[in-house]
Parts: C-alpha cells; sequence; structure tokens
C-alpha cells in the first residue's frame, strides 16, 4: 500500500547495505574493520599488517604461484559460501600495495604517465580530489596497513572514485594469504598483463540504468594481439563479436552505430567505444543473459550509474551472481561530457547549436566549440529533469529539477494517443498542431498582451481549449501529440532560463535521451530560450545526448580522472 | 445562480462596506468565459446602456469582448495593474503543511511578496510596494491545463468534478517516483524516495495503464500542475529574495489538496524559509479592483 506523498513522507533510509546482514556480523567477528563500500573484499581471513608483502616484481616475471595470487581469490565462487567481492577500480593499486613501497611508486608513475595530461588534453582532476593524493597515499599507506583505510560515512552511496587505493592495497595483502581456491590454477598472460599495466579486465562496460532507458557503452579494443587473441576466454570473445557484430540486440536493444567513436586510446588500448541503448523495462532479461552467458565468471567489473543501478543490485547479485559498483548519476555525467567533448566526435564537434530555429527552411545545425565550458547550465532531460551548474571539473550543484520531462511527454502521448513508442510519439507530434489544443495570449486577448510584452502566439495555457466539447472533438491524435511535446518543451525551457537568470549563467546545455531524434524540440528550446532571454542565452546541444552518464560509468570504471 | 452557469458566492459576501461614501455589501459572482456573449445580450436586452454606467472590465477577456462591451460601455483597467493594487486581504489564511489548518495570517507589512496569479495560465508578480511591482514570469501550465487534461483523459465536465475525483485518490499509479527509479532516496542530492521524478511516466507501460482509474489520473494532474507551478513560483522567490508567496485564483477556490500542496511543498523544499499563503476570495481580486478604478471616473 503506498500512500506515499508530501503528507506521508516515507521513512528515510540510511545508504543500502551493499553487505548482507549476516556478513556485517560475521566481519566484525573477524575483527576487521568493516567499511561499508563496494570495494569490501570478502574473502574473509584476517587484515594482513604490513610487512608481509610479496616481493617486487611479481607479476613481471610471468605468472605467479596460484595459492599466493590474489587473482584466483577473485575466482573464487560464491557459492562456496562466501559471497564474492568485486573490487570497484580501486584494486589497481593493489599491486602497489603488495610491492614494496618503491616499486609500488615507479609502477605508479609509469601509470601516470600513461593517463598523464599528454593525450587528454586539459589535465581532469578526479572528482572531488586530485589524483596526486590517492597516488600518494596509495604507495604510503601500503605501509598502513589496515589503519589507513579511510572510512567513509555510512550513508556516502557516492561513487568510488575517492575510494582509496589504501584499502585496495590491504586486502591485496589479506587475499595472499588464502588457502585453496576453486578457481583456475593458471593465469593467462593476458591477464598478467593487464595487471602489470594496472588496466580493469576486459570486457569494459558503462552502464547507466534510467528510469526509461538503459545506456551501455562498450569499448572494442582493436589491438588485440594474435597472443592475447588466443588466450582470450571464450566468453569474452562471444562478447565481443555478439555486441560489435550487430545492431539489433533482441527486439529492443539497439547499438547507435552513427554515434561510434573510432581509435580512441583508453588506458593505453586503441579501440572503438559502441553505444547501446535498450528499455529499462528489459533489465531482467539482460541479467538473464548475463548468467546465461556467464558473465560472472569474466570477473569484470560492471561499473553502473543511474537510479536503476540501486534498484537493480539485488537482482544483478542473486540472478546474475555480479555485484555492481554504483556511482553517482550526476557525478558521472559531467564527468561523461567534459570527457566526450575533449575527445571530440570522430573529428567533428560534440557541441552543436541551431541557426534561425524557427525558419523551417533556414534552420541550420552548426557546431559549438566550448573551449570555455565554465559556468555551465546543464539541463538533462531524461524520465525527469535535472538542472546542474556546474563552475568547474569537480564543482558543480544540481540547482533543481522539474517531474514534467521525457517521461511525461511519453506517459501523456500513451494516455491521449495510444501510441506505443517513442518514435511513434515524435512522428505524430510532427504532423499535428498545438495551437488547436493549447489556449494562446491571442485566444484571452484577442491579441498581445502588450503591457507585459506577451505575444499573441505565446502559450497562455497548456491544453486550455480541451475543456470545451466542441474543441475536444475537433482535435486529432497528432494535435494532442504536439501539445503534449510543446508544453513539456516550454516548461523546461522556461524553467532552464529562470535558472541560467539565477545562476548567472549563459550557456545552457541540453542533453538526455529526450532529445533523442526529436528535432521539434530541439528548435523550440533554442528559439524559446533566445527569444524569452533577448538573446542572452544560447542553447546547445550534444551529439552523445544520453550516454554521457554511461561514459562517465565507464571512465570511473578505468580510473581515469 | 443565474442562468444555468452563473453562481453567486455567497459566503464571500462582504457586508456593510463604505464604497465611494455609499453603505452596502459587496457580493461576488462568477460565471464561465464561455458564457459572455450571453451576459453582453442580457446586458443588452435589459437596457444596460440607458443607465449610463460605467462597467469597469479587467483580464484578458476585457481587451478581446471589447467591441461587443462597446454596446454597454465599458474602460480597462489592466489585468494585472487591478490585482495588485488593492490585495484586500480581508482575510489571509496559510497552511501549515503537515497538519494542514487554516491559520489566519496578517499581511500588516506586506512588501515584497510574490504573488502568483493561477488563472487559465500563470502569471507570477513580484511587488514590491503598492505601486511598484512587475510580472517576473509565467507558465502556461495553469488550470486551464489540468481541466483540460483532465477533460481530455476521462471527459470530466467541470472543475468541481475533476477536484472531486482527484480528492479521492492516489497520484503515484501515474507518477514515477524517485523510489520506483531509485528503489528508495537518492540522498546525495537530498531527494526523498516519494518525490515524483517523472510525472505520468508510469503510463508508458501497458498493464498501468489498464489499472488505473480516473481518480488516479485526475489526482496525478493536480499534482503534476501544482507541482509545477509551486516550483516555478519557489524559484522566482529565491531569485526576487522574498520569503512570502500568495497564491490567488479559483483553481484554490475550493481545492484544498492544492492549497495543502502548495504549502507543504514550498516548505519542504525551501527548508522552512518560504511561506505559503491564500486568500479567501482568491478569483476576485481583479473585478475587485476594476470595481475600485470606478473612483477614477465618478
Amino acid at each position: 500500500m503506498r500512500r506515499h506523498g508530501p503528507f506521508h513522507p516515507r521513512v528515510h533510509w540510511a545508504a543500502p547495505p551493499s553487505l548482507s546482514f549476516g556478513l556485517h556480523r560475521l566481519l566484525l567477528l573477524r575483527g576487521t574493520r568493516i567499511p561499508l563500500l563496494h570495494h569490501l573484499s570478502l574473502d574473509g581471513g584476517m587484515v594482513n599488517p604490513p610487512g608481509v608483502s610479496e616481493s617486487i616484481g611479481r607479476e613481471a616475471f610471468g605468472p605467479p604461484p596460484a595459492s599466493s595470487d590474489w587473482l584466483p581469490a577473485r575466482w573464487r565462487n560464491g557459492r562456496s559460501g562466501w559471497p564474492r567481492a568485486r573490487l570497484c577500480p580501486g584494486w589497481t593499486a593493489a599491486e602497489e600495495g603488495r610491492s614494496s613501497t618503491l616499486g609500488g611508486l615507479l609502477g605508479r608513475q609509469r601509470w601516470l604517465l600513461r593517463m598523464g595530461a599528454g593525450w587528454l588534453g586539459a589535465p581532469m582532476e578526479r572528482h572531488g580530489r586530485a589524483s596526486a593524493t590517492s597516488v600518494s597515499s596509495g604507495g604510503e599507506q601500503a605501509a598502513g596497513g589496515p589503519e589507513g583505510r579511510r572510512q567513509e560515512p555510512l550513508r556516502r552511496r557516492a561513487s568510488s572514485a575517492s575510494v582509496p587505493a589504501v584499502g585496495a592495497s590491504a586486502e591485496g595483502a589479506r587475499r595472499d594469504r588464502l588457502g585453496s581456491y576453486s578457481g583456475p590454477t593458471s593465469v593467462s598472460r593476458q591477464r598478467v598483463e593487464s595487471l602489470r599495466k594496472k588496466r580493469p579486465l576486459f570486457p569494459w562496460f558503462g552502464l547507466d540504468i534510467g528510469g526509461t532507458l538503459v545506456k551501455l557503452v562498450y569499448f572494442e579494443p582493436k589491438d588485440i594481439t594474435a597472443e592475447e587473441e588466443e588466450e582470450e576466454v571464450e566468453s569474452l570473445k562471444s562478447i565481443r563479436k555478439y555486441l560489435t557484430s550487430n545492431v539489433a540486440y533482441g527486439s529492443t536493444g539497439i547499438r547507435d552505430v552513427h554515434l561510434e567513436l573510432k581509435d580512441l586510446t583508453l588506458c593505453g588500448r586503441k579501440g572503438n567505444l559502441h553505444f547501446i541503448r535498450f528499455p529499462t523495462h528489459d533489465m531482467p532479461a539482460f541479467i538473464q543473459m548475463g548468467r546465461d552467458k556467464n558473465f560472472s565468471s569474466l570477473h569484470t567489473v560492471f561499473c553502473a550509474t543511474g537510479g536503476g543501478a540501486y534498484k537493480f543490485e539485488q537482482d544483478f547479485l542473486t540472478i546474475g551472481d555480479l555485484q555492481l559498483c554504483k556511482l553517482d548519476e550526476l557525478d558521472c555525467l559531467i564527468k561523461g561530457i567534459l570527457y566526450i567533448d575533449s575527445v571530440g566526435f570522430n573529428g567533428r564537434s560534440q557541441c552543436y547549436y541551431f541557426e534561425n530555429p524557427a525558419d523551417s527552411e533556414k534552420c541550420q545545425k552548426l557546431p559549438f566549440d566550448l573551449k570555455n565550458p565554465y559556468p555551465l547550465l546543464l539541463v538533462n532531460i531524461g524520465s525527469g529533469v535535472s538542472i546542474l551548474a556546474v563552475y568547474s571539473k569537480d564543482n558543480y550543484k544540481r540547482v533543481t529539477g522539474t517531474s514534467l520531462g521525457g517521461g511525461t511527454f511519453f506517459g501523456l502521448c500513451c494516455l491521449l494517443t495510444g501510441c506505443t513508442t517513442f518514435e511513434e510519439a515524435l512522428e505524430m507530434a510532427s504532423r499535428g498542431d498545438s495551437t488547436k489544443v493549447d489556449k494562446l495570449v491571442r485566444d484571452i486577448y484577442g491579441g498581445d498582451y502588450e503591457r507585459f510584452g506577451l505575444p499573441g502566439w505565446a502559450v497562455a495555457s497548456s491544453f486550455g481549449n480541451m475543456m470545451s466539447k466542441e474543441k475536444r472533438e475537433a482535435v486529432s491524435k497528432e494535435d494532442l501529440a504536439r501539445a503534449t511535446l510543446i508544453t513539456i518543451t516550454n516548461n523546461i525551457g522556461s524553467i532552464a532560463r529562470m535558472c541560467a537568470l539565477n545562476e548567472n549563467i549563459n550557456q545552457v546545455v541540453f542533453v538526455g535521451n529526450f532529445l533523442r531524434i526529436n528535432t521539434i524540440a530541439m528548435r523550440l528550446l533554442a528559439y524559446a530560450l533566445d527569444y524569452w532571454s533577448k538573446g542572452q542565452l544560447k542553447a546547445l546541444f550534444s551529439e552523445h545526448e544520453g550516454y554521457f552518464g554511461a561514459v562517465g560509468a565507464l571512465l570511473e570504471l578505468l580510473k581515469i580522472p | 445562480t443565474y442562468g444555468s452557469t452563473g453562481i453567486r458566492d455567497v459566503h464571500l459576501e462582504l457586508k456593510d462596506l463604505t464604497l465611494f461614501g455609499q453603505r452596502g455589501n459587496l457580493h461576488f459572482i462568477s460565471f464561465p468565459t464561455q458564457d459572455l456573449s450571453t451576459f453582453i445580450q442580457m446586458g443588452r436586452d435589459k437596457n444596460f446602456s440607458t443607465l449610463q454606467t460605467v462597467l469597469c472590465a479587467t483580464g484578458g477577456g476585457a481587451y478581446k469582448s471589447e467591441k461587443d462591451f462597446r454596446t454597454i460601455g465599458n474602460l480597462h483597467s489592466d489585468e494585472l495593474d487591478c490585482l495588485t493594487k488593492r490585495l484586500l486581504c480581508i482575510e489571509s489564511v496559510s497552511f501549515n503543511g503537515q497538519r494542514p489548518q487554516k491559520m489566519p495570517s496578517n499581511l500588516d507589512d506586506p512588501y515584497p511578496l510574490l504573488v502568483v496569479n493561477i488563472g487559465s495560465g500563470v502569471s507570477i508578480l513580484a511587488v514590491h510596494s503598492k505601486d511598484n511591482y512587475k510580472r517576473v514570469t509565467g507558465t502556461s501550465l495553469g488550470e486551464g491545463t489540468f481541466l483540460g487534461l483532465c477533460s481530455l483523459l476521462y471527459g470530466c465536465e467541470s472543475f468541481e468534478e475533476a477536484l472531486e475525483m482527484a480528492s479521492k485518490d492516489d497520484n503515484t499509479q501515474a507518477d514515477k517516483l524517485s523510489h520506483d527509479i531509485y528503489g528508495g532516496d537518492h540522498e546525495r542530492f537530498g531527494l526523498p524516495g516519494w518525490t515524483v521524478t517523472s510525472s505520468f511516466r508510469n503510463m508508458f507501460y501497458k498493464e498501468k495503464r489498464e489499472s488505473v482509474s480516473k481518480e488516479d489520473l485526475a489526482r496525478a494532474t493536480l499534482v503534476t500542475i501544482t507541482n509545477s507551478f509551486g516550483s516555478v513560483a519557489r524559484m522566482c522567490a529565491v531569485n526576487e529574495e522574498t520569503n512570502r508567496v500568495v497564491f490567488v485564483g479559483n483553481v484554490l477556490h475550493v481545492n484544498t489538496l492544492s492549497m495543502k500542496l502548495l504549502a507543504y511543498a514550498l516548505g519542504f523544499w525551501s527548508k522552512g524559509q518560504l511561506k505559503a499563503l491564500f486568500l479567501e476570495r482568491e478569483g476576485y481580486f481583479g473585478a475587485v479592483s476594476a470595481l475600485l478604478g470606478l473612483t477614477n471616473f465618478s
């Protein structure tokens, strides 16, 4: 019985436990400290005091004996009674931790150089913290052992960006003590190589589970050597082939081929970035597929953002035997946007705007160079709308939002016109005339409302004409669809304008899948913003609209600052 | 009642008023704009023009129907001027969110004030003094939208009917709440689980469409519209640095649901900084001021 609402607010949660209650207790008994974070290793065993570390350069000399390698520990399947842990990207520093401090630092430097400012243009700091800090902490704190592990407050569900190498290092040390494993005993050279270069294992995914659509970005490596290919695990190969040779998956999954980013270098590997989406409704099917294809055996990290990452976390675990690394959606959004903008779109500009938006014939889509991005107003139009003011790479805030977003457009359209897909709704809207449905200023005033500068064609009351029976009978489904689109778009534009005014920002970027193939809305936003602000505000759009969250999640996986 | 649609709000009658040196009662009557032509016809039939009276009119319709009114004689006053000139706060009312009760509140020192006029559409005015005000912004999602959508969604015939249905049920069937997307609160940005993240979003799913009732839809519509202009009002209040927001308009006429929602939402999202105020004679201020404008012509 859900009588929620402003008068019966639900009990607010504390952070959802990422471990089961039983596990908490068990770990308590074992005397380990319990940061309730996703990087926690649940392999049990006492925390290793510093000093017990593997010899330096283990990785450099080929596959180490299984018994003391942490890899098999990760491969242990959880059915032995211990739920398997998924380290978040913090594990890369585990290698550091196990080696002596010096070796660790050298390794870190190598990694840094690779990740450094060179190929990314302006170096991007990790959100909220300078990379340098965690680097050094990774090196030093290895000696500090578990005491160095930072405790995050219970309530934070935020990204593990801040998860220090520290914790991971301690765990890495701990793992070495584990005894028998049920996992494979030989380690492929590819994996070792990956580890040596501090890369997460393939496949590399970024997932954004929104209210309506799931966005998936997949990095397809193109520089696979023959040797690597030979050693590649079968399921990994089949995933790669499945994703790259199809453009449609099942009946609802789609790969946006035109958005593919070619020849990208990520984490030292060259490859293509693919953009895939499917309805959140089909999430259970996706998880089921993951189970059938034995995703869990790949021991890859699934970095996911969006509300669904929290909502489906349990399902992923129980059905797919996969643990999600949950990240905050707005953090990922910002990260994703800044990254994609910096790498460009296969040589073209990512960002664009409309010239002459109101004129169908003269309207042109022109590239926009976002070289001075800050401050920026980011309007993310998904199922709902969030508006963020971005002042710098690490400094942004959520200004406000509105519940009348893409979901409203879609839901109302479904109710009013019986359409079943977003494309259908848009198609109907393109053929309709909203002025039959809406009450305009001239319908009330007989002309302009000059005193306050309201032109006669401005909408005074959305759906205002629908109170009258004759008018209701005279409108078509297309008119209704159009009116819904106009209403939602105008509302968003108006709120965006007010926020821009409040925050003193004159660049407004609209992203989100509501704008996908939705030229009507984009042009309307461009026009409205320009008109009502008397040319002060500029509406900008982006080619990869809805995928930034997923890209941000992928970047988090690769720990790219 | 007058004809089939005109209504005199007897409970709002102001007795023993002194106006222009005369004592009397002030009556408040409303009828749908659609019937304006009938009204004008009646004026013609009853030979209004022979009375040589001045008819002060305001509102958009004053401009639109000007030609028709000429037969009876009229004068314009600007709609928003009228509204702000005389905010006769006979009794202003505020709701205290959690335990909604009417509390009389004083508008002794009214300025600065944010006035949200909810008609077919919504205009938001920042009032700094009796003569100094500006129209800050507006939104097209107002009472007209609520009624229009209700009529479309399930063919309701009147405002009262729509409100009655809305008061019955649960909007969470039609809307997608934060809870539905996050499985709980989105703490990072302080969004509790019962926040609506996407109005009507659930209507995409066929099963939900079939299981939702008219009452749910009515409620969802009302909540959506109310939240929308409530949110805009809040942003304006922050921008204009006022902490009192007066909502006027007929949609609030007998609409305690909207009033409670506005009072609660404004208080919640502003962390108690903003106060939502309502007035007893919500929709009549324009008319009252037009009447008072008569002084200029006597």
